[in-house]
């Protein structure tokens, strides 16, 4: 089944999807920003649910976090599933806190067995109350971890092959934690596996020269448009979305760099489909 | 260092006033150094929580302007963790803060209170509205046995100063009027209509009327106490008029067993 192409629902763009259609086949929202009791959020998410199918991406998860997963979340955010029916249900590889503090960040983790069971015990209980698979996005990270066994590809493979849960592969997460730690981004496309990828997300980052920052505040550069290509040629036809969480710019800006995103997968797929 | 070790000293470092340099992080030949990587994880996570709070008490910020509000918010990410999955409620001690921090300038706390509320109120539970046609079904029932309930966005803050001319001026580009205490205190109303949250200033008697509501009492222990506190008001007539205002403003709600008619309007 194909998805198409696909948009981060933000706030500032309420107004242009209730006013007429668009040209996206699905919205992805921020399931944090509508795991609220009331109000405009949920009443605008229902009118724009009606026109759009959508996918949930959440924030606060934590599924890597030793302590376990807040039971709380999980039910309002099988509440949020159950009133908007997405299509499938997204968060991150990472940790956001420990013993009751919350860093709202997402903190990356050690890539070793120990990890590895935490984070196939909390995949499970995840999936256990959504009913459904998870499907787990690759972090921009800055550190590294000296006890880390395998690389971070091999981990989600475990992860995936463990537990049947999917994939969302940021490329431009990627591309950001490939600068910062010296790996090729090849490596990664090619170490997960293919038939556990889910989704794409694309996104613009931060150049400070010698590292990159994963700010979501840009338009996807040209390197990472290159890595979407490769990923592209190496999984075949995967939905894809532009994400922007900052500066966030008039929807036709963003829809114009989503008519890019289609414009390579049509060229690299009807390429693979010549070959 | 086991998973739990690793997980409890990354968050002491973000924690902490001062980033320090860990073992732990395997230190990379290129770019930044082990400390400097941490420390973008360090500054972020003030980063993050100094915007939400100036998301949050927008008119505070304004009212305080942009290197006070810094220092203050600054001092309260390094005082107060977060343990919410929600970002927006970190602010929820904020306004306490700032009445220990700035116990001279009380105005300001009451500026953040107001900030906090509004915004509260603005994702608060939804709820279903009595309208003015219900007013039939009490007028066949007892009074000792009529509650009102109120919506779930509702609440009420006292405040000494002038701080809601303040609001309004800030809210409107103006220059804040000179803060005056005020002769008596006065306690404002805060909820959701429709999608926006809405404040007035109560009446004493209007005031003392909702915290009975609030309290579950029955209308004829309402009109009793009522009776009792403002023996020279004709509170018939005057709960009357108080109960058409708030059924215009939206701020009685019904309970959902209680809903039998279709198409009501809802506070959403």
């Amino acid at each position: 089944m194909t998805f198409g192409f696909g948009l981060g629902l933000r706030t500032q763009h309420y107004n242009d999807f209730l006013a007429a259609p668009q040209p996206v086949e699905w919205l992805e929202v921020i399931s944090d920003n509508y795991m609220v009791d009331g109000g405009k959020p949920l009443a605008m998410l229902d009118q724009i649910r009606v026109n759009y199918p959508m996918v949930m991406h959440g924030v606060s998860m934590s599924i890597g976090a030793i302590n376990g997963l807040d039971k709380d979340y999980l039910r309002k955010l099988k509440a949020l599933e159950q009133r908007i029916e997405p299509l499938w249900v997204s968060d991150h590889l990472c940790w956001t806190g420990v013993h009751g503090r919350n860093m709202h960040d997402l903190l990356p983790l050690p890539y070793t067995l120990e990890a590895l069971q935490v984070v196939k015990r909390n995949v499970e209980q995840a999936q256990e109350v959504l009913q459904r698979p998870l499907v787990l996005e690759n972090v921009s990270s800055y550190v590294e971890f000296k006890t880390s066994e395998m690389t971070e590809w091999e981990f989600l493979t475990e992860v995936c092959q463990a537990t049947g849960c999917e994939l969302l592969l940021d490329i431009n997460n990627i591309f950001v934690s490939a600068f910062n730690h010296g790996f090729s981004p090849a490596s990664f496309i090619g170490g997960v596996p293919i038939d556990s990828v889910k989704q794409f997300h694309l996104a613009g980052h931060q150049n400070n020269g010698d590292h990159l920052i994963d700010t979501h505040d840009h338009s996807v550069c040209n390197d990472v448009w290159n890595l979407y290509r490769q990923a592209l040629m190496h999984f075949g036809y995967v939905p894809t979305m532009i994400e922007r969480d900052d500066r966030i710019p008039p929807l036709a800006e963003l829809l114009s760099e989503l008519d890019r995103a289609r414009d390579i997968a049509n060229d690299v797929l009807n390429s693979k489909i010549a070959v | 260092m086991n998973l739990e070790d690793l997980q409890t000293n990354f968050q002491h470092i973000l924690l902490d006033a001062e980033c320090i340099d860990a073992g732990w992080v395997r230190e990379s030949t290129r770019g930044l150094s082990s400390q400097d990587r941490l420390g973008i994880y360090h500054n972020a996570y003030r980063i993050r929580l100094i915007d939400v709070l100036l998301d949050t008490f927008e008119h505070t910020a304004v009212y305080l302007g942009d290197d006070w509000f810094h220092q203050l918010a600054t001092a309260y990410v390094q005082s107060y963790h977060s343990t919410y999955t929600n970002i927006g409620l970190y602010g929820r001690e904020f306004p306490r803060f700032l009445a220990e921090q700035l116990a001279d300038d009380k105005e300001v706390s009451e500026l953040a209170l107001m900030d906090w509320k509004l915004r509260r109120a603005f994702d608060g539970a939804d709820s279903t509205v009595m309208i003015h046609d219900d007013l039939q079904h009490l007028a066949t029932a007892e009074s000792g046995s009529i509650r009102l309930q109120p919506v779930p966005t509702l609440s009420i803050s006292t405040q000494h100063f002038n701080t809601l001319d303040i609001w309004h001026a800030i809210n409107q580009d103006q220059q804040p009027p000179v803060v005056e205490r005020m002769a008596q205190p006065i306690d404002i109303l805060i909820w959701r209509k429709g999608h926006s949250p809405h404040f007035r200033s109560l009446a004493k008697i209007e005031s003392a009327a909702i915290a009975l509501v609030c309290s579950g009492d029955t209308l004829e222990v309402i009109g009793a106490a009522l009776e009792h506190d403002f023996p020279d008001v004709d509170v018939a007539t005057e709960f009357g008029v108080m109960l058409h205002r708030w059924l215009d403003d939206e701020i009685i709600s019904i309970p959902p067993q209680n809903v039998d008619v279709d198409a009501r309007p809802s506070v959403q």
